[in-house]
């Protein structure tokens, strides 16, 4: 059976992680509900599961790339043309370091802006469940059941003091 | 609508606000969509002004052409003084969220901001990548000259140093967006919904998908930390590559390396004086004073005192090693860039980068102030306009046509003074960047939302024993 989104909107942070805790007594499973805020809270201010992300693998994976690209290009280029340079050897650290230092900065920038963007699971084309009450300082918690437990997590949420629960029309 | 009074007593009244979060978004997103007489104005004198550098640009064109930069010497300078603040503010906004200050929540964006204007430092650098003369001298190996020019680019490798120094450029410009983009996506989300027009096209497609759950917080933190950093380590690079191929290799046998740290210093100085002239302006006649208390500016002028402080160190030790050395090619660049072919310039420049702004912010109650600092601001943007003009328009014109291979600096030219088309080209230039800037506030607001709110969560107006204070909470 296919899960629908449902939403209950607290007006406190002890509310929606009461809620949290409720849900989590009901059986539901943590990957199933999330909270929804305006700003950061701390990690595990509503009780919330551990999500670890793999965002600082990205930029070491690009920096090896453009440093291998660096080092292969202006290696590459001093063999294929060995002009001697003020009496040093043909491949000398310094000048090679300037290009290398550059072609490793960008690759790594350009892989973090990729990890962001896969990490934070954008960009996500369908709008999901929302409310803009979110934006006064409202907590959402966003649960995804099945079709027919929606009637009961509305109540549980109601009870652990959602002063409205939102469902998809 | 003020969103809070502000507190404090004694020598320290007015230092902090408590904006109420449940009103902020709306609050904020009105006065981003609102457009004030006073703004309208603003934006169409800085608009004709962009007109007049886009025609004297045209007209240098067409009277000098792109063979040589000496009569491009007033455009590099005003690239080099766009480039140089709006390259740095983002610079010291990651700086300051590092340091996880809570007093920089209201200049978070002002700074990030700035970003835009760096998209406008990429149009304006092209034209400067085909006037840098080419790093082997066209004669090849003649006496009293290099077959290949003083450069960091010390064998000539692929595309250097053209396409090297615009792909910096280019990455600078890209990496400062995505440090917007990333810190402005919750910003965005808020308002997709009821945001209309262009704006609401842009919001819904550059925040898709963001609904704010602890995952997507947790990754934008760890994303604007690792993005900060690799800014910060592109920056100092891309500032090594412009002053070094735009200034020292231009004047041949300058040799210096203490320049670049000038140069970033002198950068970041007039960064952070721009954003507290910002914000000043915002509290002033914006209607932001409910969101950013003097305890800003308070925090921000010790750092500006601090930054000041290092640029005259860092000028006498430039000045104090070729004094010292006594070498002719020393005595002619002193000479040249210091006390007689751009005397007057240098005197301008070190009265608003260090004497002006030193002697202003020594004083506390200036300091507490917020016309203070931010006047402290206005200075050293003068200061380095100053230093721009006699770096860059000094460097262009040392040693014109093939004297730019020659072995040594061996004459003291005289000073090239503006024509029309440069006065153009400069105002143009500063009026463009303000226009950018302008435009960029109506698309995003001044103030980073979620940092606001943020900052909620964690100060609040406290009584302790008789008095009542600050209280600040520390969510690590």
């Amino acid at each position: 059976m296919a899960k629908l989104p449902i939403l209950g909107l607290f007006e406190t942070a002890d509310n929606a992680a009461d809620a949290g805790d409720a849900l989590k007594a009901a059986g539901v499973a943590s990957t199933d509900y999330d909270f929804l805020t305006d700003a950061p809270y701390p990690e595990g201010a509503f009780g919330e599961r551990h999500e670890s992300h793999r965002l600082y693998i990205f930029p070491f994976v690009g920096a090896l790339i453009g440093l291998t690209v660096g080092i292969m290009l202006t290696s590459m280029t001093q063999m294929a043309y060995p002009l001697v340079q003020g009496g040093k050897p043909i491949l000398s650290l310094p000048p090679m370091a300037v290009v290398t230092y550059e072609s490793t900065m960008l690759t790594a920038i350009a892989f973090t802006i990729i990890g962001i963007i896969f990490e934070s699971r954008l960009p996500a084309f369908k709008q999901g469940l929302y409310d803009t009450r979110i934006t006064e300082g409202y907590i959402g918690v966003l649960v995804n059941v099945d079709e027919d437990q929606l009637t009961q997590t509305q109540t549980l949420l109601t009870q652990a003091g959602a002063i409205d629960v939102v469902r998809k029309s | 609508m003020v969103a809070s009074e502000p507190k404090g007593h004694g020598q320290h009244a007015g230092m902090w606000v408590f904006p109420d979060a449940s009103t902020t978004s709306r609050d904020l997103s009105e006065k981003t969509r609102s457009m004030p007489q006073r703004f309208t104005m603003a934006l169409m004198v800085t608009g004709l002004l962009f007109i007049v550098g886009i025609v004297g640009f045209a007209a240098r064109a067409a009277d000098d052409g792109f063979d040589e930069i000496a009569p491009w010497g007033y455009y590099m300078a005003v690239f080099s003084f766009v480039f140089m603040i709006s390259s740095g503010a983002p610079l010291v906004v990651v700086a300051f969220r590092f340091t996880k200050s809570h007093w920089r929540r209201p200049i978070s964006r002002i700074g990030e901001l700035f970003s835009i204007v760096c998209l406008l430092n990429l149009l304006m650098f092209i034209p400067l990548m085909f006037l840098l003369p080419d790093l082997a001298n066209p004669d090849g190996a003649v006496e009293g000259q290099l077959e290949l020019r003083r450069t960091i680019w010390f064998e000539g490798p692929i595309g250097a140093p053209h396409a090297w120094d615009l792909l910096g450029v280019a990455f600078l410009a890209i990496t400062s967006l995505a440090i917007l983009w990333t810190s402005a996506m919750p910003d965005m989300a808020e308002s997709r919904g009821t945001a209309t027009g262009f704006r609401g096209w842009v919001y819904k497609r550059l925040s898709s998908g963001w609904y704010g759950t602890p995952r997507q917080w947790d990754v934008q933190k760890a994303g604007l930390a690792l993005l900060g950093a690799f800014y910060f380590m592109t920056l100092i690079f891309v500032h090594f590559e412009i002053s070094s191929d735009y200034a020292q290799s231009l004047i041949p046998g300058w040799k210096d390396s203490i320049f670049p740290v000038i140069y970033s210093v002198t950068a970041l100085q007039m960064s952070l004086g721009a954003i507290l002239v910002v914000l000043f302006i915002m509290r002033r006649w914006g209607g932001y004073e409910g969101y950013a208390g003097k305890s800003v500016f308070w925090s921000a002028s010790k750092v500006l005192l601090g930054v000041t402080l290092l640029w005259i160190y860092h000028m006498f030790a430039f000045f104090i090693t070729f004094w010292y050395g006594r070498l002719e090619v020393e005595q002619n660049i002193i000479q040249y860039l210091i006390t007689d072919t751009y005397g007057i310039v240098f005197l301008v420049n070190a009265l608003f980068s260090f004497l002006a702004p030193f002697a202003l912010l020594i004083w506390n109650p200036v300091r507490r102030s917020d016309w203070g600092p931010a006047l402290a601001g206005v200075l050293v943007i003068i200061g380095g306009l100053a230093f721009c003009i006699r770096i860059f328009v000094g460097a262009a014109n040392a040693a014109p046509g093939h004297e730019i291979y020659d072995l040594f600096f061996e004459h003291v030219p005289a000073p090239v003074y503006p024509d029309i088309w440069d006065v153009f080209m400069v105002v143009g230039g500063i009026g463009a960047a303000i226009f950018v800037y302008l435009v960029a506030t109506k698309m995003l607001p001044l103030l980073s939302l979620w940092e606001i709110k943020e900052g909620t969560l964690y100060q609040k107006w406290g009584r302790f024993m008789k008095g009542e204070y600050l209280i600040l909470g520390k969510p690590e």
